[in-house]
């Protein structure tokens, strides 16, 4: 397919990839991104809100001609009950000016098409519709990897593995094992659209700000999972995730949970007269901390969702996370290129520079979330449904007297959790989530 | 209230290039011992996002509807032993348009 040799071969043209080629080949090393989509971005898919700190370093004028959606000024928190909703929120007018507080609602099917253009514009060389099946050994030796089509063997001094959640290729080196059900999440979305006014309209809005609405408690069925949504210039992105374990546990189909989702009596006026566009679904690593993969090898490093850099608390980010591994990975290889050595001894620099990143410190920070949550599943059945009896009956205007409606509620609500209980409760999620 | 609520209706959005050559299969096997396909389909493989996996009880077999495949990868992570999982060929599947 291709003669020549590169310094760098990127497996995977997401955010992680797209940053480790655009970082090297800036340097001046040769760097060749494959992409198995038609496109970058054909294959992939994200709630969300794309975090930009980390590429606004790399490209300081980004948000002048990248396709972004809305400026996130808006994010709310909310428990859902059985048919309600307790909610916390911001909205900060700062946010819509520049830089935007680093938060964008994109559709990554243009958003990484566009960031590969980058790539490409800076010289790298991008090939598309190329899975990669296996890699190149020679004496033992990676020297390379094999795209499954005619004369796909492309060779290469390092391999950066950034081929996402299902990284098939770090399994297969044994860089890391199999996800595990309890710590995966499967998210199901879809892409509904509505005019411009309207969404400016049932969300608050001005211009070009947009919201970031995340859902807990009973969103799912009652199942250990979340809701979302996020306003685009003219459509709503709504889905739900839901760890594997949890589904196979509830017996509940992703499309099902989504369902219950979207008819929920919170959030079905939200999305009231839409047209649906896309339906899809997507792998979330949710291991956090203690699931990392081995980050690094002879010849390979391994970036972004691949490596399980995901942090699913209530910041909810992974986008940052692939960036600046993907970032740190290519000044790596920009030094090991300078040393003329690709061994593990030099590429363990490439963690050492993650320790001191926000990326392995955030995640050293949260490393609890998930055990804690499947620890306490009455925070996703019980409490929705004994915090709303209480918030709900504290609001009823119905002439109780104030002081033996408080005390009423109180004793009630004891008796179906001990205050204990609750403290617990609070304590650990606490620990876990801020 | 939204026009498409099961999983066939929405898969009907998609943009799809189907490959003459299936990339999931079911494994008839597995450490010697057969895989009973009917309990596999109930118990697990019902949490795919596109129901690609059926179970016909006339031919006593999975269908495995590769076609609408999502490749989000669910079936490999609830079943790693039946499932042998790949990526579809460059330039075919799923291409997703707004992601
Ligand atoms: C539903 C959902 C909501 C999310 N919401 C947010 C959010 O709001 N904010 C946030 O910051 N993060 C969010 N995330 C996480 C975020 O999307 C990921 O962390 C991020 O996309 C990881 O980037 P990546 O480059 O590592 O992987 P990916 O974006 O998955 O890119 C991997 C690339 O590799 C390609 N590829 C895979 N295998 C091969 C192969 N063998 N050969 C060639 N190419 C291959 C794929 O086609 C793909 O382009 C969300 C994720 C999901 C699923
Ligand atoms: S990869 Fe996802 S969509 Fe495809 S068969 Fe498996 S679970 Fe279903």
């Amino acid at each position: 397919m291709v003669e020549e040799k590169f310094d760098v071969i990127v497996v995977g043209g997401g955010p992680a990839g797209l940053s480790a080629a655009f970082v090297a080949v800036k340097a001046g090393l040769s760097v060749i991104v494959l992409e198995r989509g038609d496109y970058s971005g054909a294959k992939n898919v994200f709630g969300g809100i794309f975090f930009t700190n980390v590429l606004s370093e790399m490209m300081p004028d980004f948000f002048k001609d990248a396709p972004l959606e809305r400026n996130v000024t808006k994010r709310r928190w909310s428990l859902l009950t059985s048919d309600g909703e307790i909610s916390g929120e911001y909205k900060f007018n700062k946010f819509n000016k520049e830089p935007f507080n680093n938060s964008f609602t994109v559709l990554r099917a243009k958003f990484d098409k566009w960031f590969s253009e980058k790539v490409e514009q800076a010289g790298a060389m991008l090939i598309t519709g190329a899975v990669v099946d296996d890699f190149i050994f020679d004496n033992g030796k990676i020297k390379g990897v094999k795209v499954r089509m005619d004369d796909g063997e492309i060779y290469g001094d390092v391999v950066i593995l950034a081929d996402g959640v299902n990284s098939l290729l770090a399994k297969k080196i044994g860089l890391h094992k199999e996800l595990q059900k309890e710590d995966t999440i499967v998210s199901v979305k879809e892409i509904l659209s509505l005019s411009k006014e309207k969404i400016e309209e049932r969300f608050g809005l001005n211009g070009n700000e947009g919201v970031a609405f995340e859902y807990f408690g009973y969103a799912v069925k009652g199942a250990i999972g979340s809701g979302f949504i996020y306003t685009n210039k003219d459509t709503i992105s709504v889905g739900v995730g839901v760890t594997i374990k949890s589904l196979l546990e509830h017996k509940i189909n992703p499309n099902d949970a989504l369902e219950a989702f979207k008819n929920h009596p919170v959030i079905l006026p939200l999305i009231r007269g839409t047209e649906q566009k896309e339906y899809s679904a997507h792998l979330i690593p949710d291991g956090g901390y203690n699931k990392i993969s081995k980050l690094y090898t002879d010849n390979i490093m391994v970036v972004g969702d691949a490596a399980g850099f995901v942090n699913a608390s209530l910041f909810h980010e992974g986008t940052n996370l692939a960036v600046m591994s993907g970032k740190l990975a290519g000044e790596t290889a920009i030094e090991a290129k300078n040393k003329g050595d690709f061994s593990a001894k030099i590429l363990s620099l490439y963690e050492e520079k993650l320790k001191n990143s926000f990326v392995l410190k955030d995640l050293k920070q949260f490393r609890k979330l998930g055990k804690t949550l499947e620890k306490n599943p009455q925070i996703f059945n019980k409490y929705p449904i004994i915090l709303e009896e209480f918030v709900s009956g504290l609001f009823t205007v119905d002439g109780e007297p104030k002081w033996q409606k408080e005390k009423r509620l109180f004793f009630e609500l004891m008796k179906k959790e001990s205050i204990f209980g609750f403290i617990k409760t609070a304590i650990n999620l606490r620990r876990v989530i801020l | 209230m939204n026009k498409f609520k099961s999983m066939e209706d929405k898969l009907g959005l998609n943009k799809f290039k189907p490959s003459h050559e299936t990339h999931l299969k079911i494994r008839k096997e597995v450490n010697g011992k057969k895989v009973d396909e009917k309990n596999l389909v109930e118990n697990v493989l019902f949490v795919c996002p596109a129901k690609v996996y059926t179970y016909d009880e006339n031919k006593k077999e999975v269908i495995v509807s590769f076609e609408n495949c999502l490749e989000c990868g669910t079936c490999r992570v609830a079943a790693p032993d039946e499932v042998e999982w790949q990526y579809p060929t460059g330039g075919f599947g799923v291409t997703f348009r707004f992601g």
